[in-house]
């Protein structure tokens, strides 16, 4: 029946019954109807029975910083997407070290990480790690549990996020689900493909925001992507924005914009300062500053190693 | 195509009119009636999912707690409805009301359908779909697609080059919804993103109220970028966008309260155009009426100003 001319599902839908029904019983191609509607379509859920099923498997994940926690409500939550952006060198890179290593040590979830950039050191997790916990066992397996993925193009890029369920679903396998997806960064990737006449960039760039919402949602995961900034306004000179343009600023459900702090201290300067520029939960706008060498220093210690804060020492 | 008599008595049953949904967004006497579309237009952030969320919560409430008790379809093109939120609203309206129990919210919750589409094929199947749930629930009189620019980039990345191939997906989905608005009177409640940023002047610092809805108008400008049914079927359309007042809001509650917090206000400009049914004449005129209003987000929904 589907050979002899119903080239795709809209036309079986949406023709009219007549036209096509000179060859054929009227009830089949009802039956024909129903069959690629109940395959194709999405099928309603109560709202009573969504509601119960978010409240079952949602979780919140903690950063492992404490300001970064305030701001995020608690910590970044699953099925959605959190972003961070900033310029060069205002730690993006090391807040998802930093999520990445908590959340594979304390929670002893498992960490799908994309490094689009090449940033991703392997020695800088273990030194956050040894910060952790002195025990080598239990750095080597907390190592274990966070998964690289080096992508260096969209199509890379979207072909993985195509194959994840797969993997998560092999990876869980060992013990640990999945719990944290984290793609740093998406705009270097989308960003040289954006711009110009073609629209294939951004049909690329929804198609991965689709693809990512739809693992945050399902798999119960939370996403954390990173992305750079750009300054608004007509002619230069306006404010800092985060990057890849309006139609991606629908896309995250939270967003953060973190900026090197103009300190009276030295040179090096490892505190941050993070605004909220998006939530769904908080007023916008509130700000946090927060130590990049949190991740690093030894909780085990004393509470005069929390006074780091300063960056004094060094 | 046939239909059974519960079916054709089920359509042409009046469904609940939404008229009277919320007074304060719609000029005078302009509420959505039924077989009406509103389109909520804004840039990200603007308030326009905790509208919607205002909106639905006004549906499925009881009665006793100022709802209209009808049923809705929520269809989520991407992923963004947050249902912990909405409990959170429809908890802090049930409450007030007087009287919180588990059950009136499972049964809040259970007049909600929610579909998730992910591609505009899909939600033209879904919309066939749908149909034969409208016809078999007279209570449902409410269709809320959040947001029906979802697909906007895909579509008109596979329609190539030709125009008409880039909008065709969603203009059958648009003559779908005008076949289900008349044949089944609901009300459809629709919200889009606005994707080109408009280059404007920055404001001046400390800036009153008059240059921030100067700020809402120069938006109102901007050109639709929906196909052209989807933009006939439209009647209501509410652009929303950021208030710089909050600062005026704190100066004028009183001097001696240092914690005032700066709350975000948002504004929100309806601008509704309703053919005059009454003349017979060729042309029928477009009346356009106009309606601003602004709000603030709590933790217990959208309050108006």
């Amino acid at each position: 029946l589907l050979n002899e001319g119903i080239k795709c599902a809209h036309g079986a839908s949406s023709s009219h019954q007549e036209g096509i029904a000179v060859s054929f019983v009227f009830q089949a191609l009802l039956a024909v109807r129903r069959v690629l509607l109940a395959q194709h379509t999405a099928f309603p859920v109560s709202g009573a029975d969504l509601y119960e099923e978010l409240l079952s498997s949602t979780a919140i994940l903690s950063t492992g910083n404490p300001s970064l926690d305030k701001l995020l409500d608690s910590g970044v939550y699953t099925g959605e997407i959190t972003e961070l952006s900033g310029g060069p060198g205002s730690g993006k890179s090391q807040v998802c070290f930093g999520v990445a290593v908590h959340i594979s040590h304390h929670l002893k979830q498992r960490v799908m990480y994309v490094d689009t950039t090449g940033g991703l050191s392997a020695s800088r997790l273990l030194q956050m790690l040894q910060a952790e916990s002195s025990n080598v066992e239990e750095q080597m397996e907390a190592l274990q549990r966070i998964h690289i993925f080096h992508a260096f193009d969209i199509f890379s890029l979207l072909s993985y996020l195509y194959s994840l369920p797969a993997t998560i679903q092999q990876v869980s396998v060992g013990g640990g689900s999945v719990k944290a997806v984290i793609v740093d960064s998406v705009s270097a990737i989308i960003s040289p493909i954006l711009g110009g006449k073609q629209n294939e960039g951004m049909s690329l760039m929804i198609q991965v925001a689709g693809v990512l919402r739809r693992i945050a949602k399902d798999f119960n995961v939370a996403a954390l992507v990173t992305n750079h900034v750009t300054r608004g306004g007509g002619g230069g000179g306006g404010e800092v924005q985060a990057g890849l343009g309006l139609s991606w600023s629908h896309v995250p459900r939270t967003r953060i914009l973190l900026e090197r702090t103009e300190s009276a201290g030295t040179g090096h300067c490892s505190v941050r300062s993070a605004t909220l520029i998006k939530s769904s939960r908080q007023p916008c706008h509130i700000k946090e500053q927060f130590d990049l060498q949190w991740w690093s220093t030894s909780k085990e210690g004393s509470a005069a190693k929390r006074k780091l804060d300063d960056s004094d020492s060094r | 195509m046939a239909e059974s008599g519960a079916q054709l008595f089920a359509r042409l049953e009046p469904r609940r009119s939404l008229k009277h949904i919320e007074p304060r967004l719609f000029p005078d006497d302009g509420g959505p009636d039924h077989g009406e579309v509103v389109e909520l237009h804004g840039t990200e952030g603007t308030g326009k999912t905790e509208l919607l969320y205002h909106l639905l919560c006004r549906c499925v409430l009881p009665a006793a707690a100022g709802g209209l008790e009808t049923d809705v379809v929520f269809v989520d093109t991407d992923y963004s409805l947050d249902i912990l939120r909405l409990v959170s609203i429809l908890d802090s309206r049930l409450s007030a009301a007087g009287g919180l129990e588990e059950a009136e919210l499972r049964s809040c919750l259970s007049r909600l359908l929610v579909v998730h589409c992910s591609s505009s094929s899909q939600l033209l199947l879904t919309l066939h779909f749908l149909e034969t749930a409208f016809s078999s629930r007279p209570s449902l009189s409410l269709l809320l697609i959040d947001s029906i620019s979802a697909f906007y980039w895909l579509d008109r990345c596979e329609g190539g080059a030709s125009v008409s191939k880039q909008e065709e997906k969603l203009s059958k989905c648009s003559e779908l919804l005008g076949r289900l608005l008349r044949d089944y009177r609901i009300t459809v409640f629709a919200t889009s993103h606005a994707i080109r940023r408009s280059y404007r002047s920055p404001d001046a610092p400390g800036s009153s109220s008059s240059s921030s809805s100067s700020s809402c108008s120069s938006s109102e400008g901007e050109r639709p970028y929906l196909c052209r049914s989807w933009q006939r079927l439209v009647t209501h359309r509410l652009l929303c966008c950021r208030a710089e007042a909050g600062g005026n809001m704190a100066a004028a509650a009183g001097g001696g309260n240092k914690e005032q917090r700066r709350r975000q206000v948002f504004s929100v400009h309806c601008t509704s155009s309703s053919s005059s049914s009454s003349s017979s004449s060729s042309s029928s005129s477009r009346l356009k009426a106009y309606r601003s209003s602004s709000f603030y987000v709590t933790d217990g929904g959208v309050v108006f100003i």
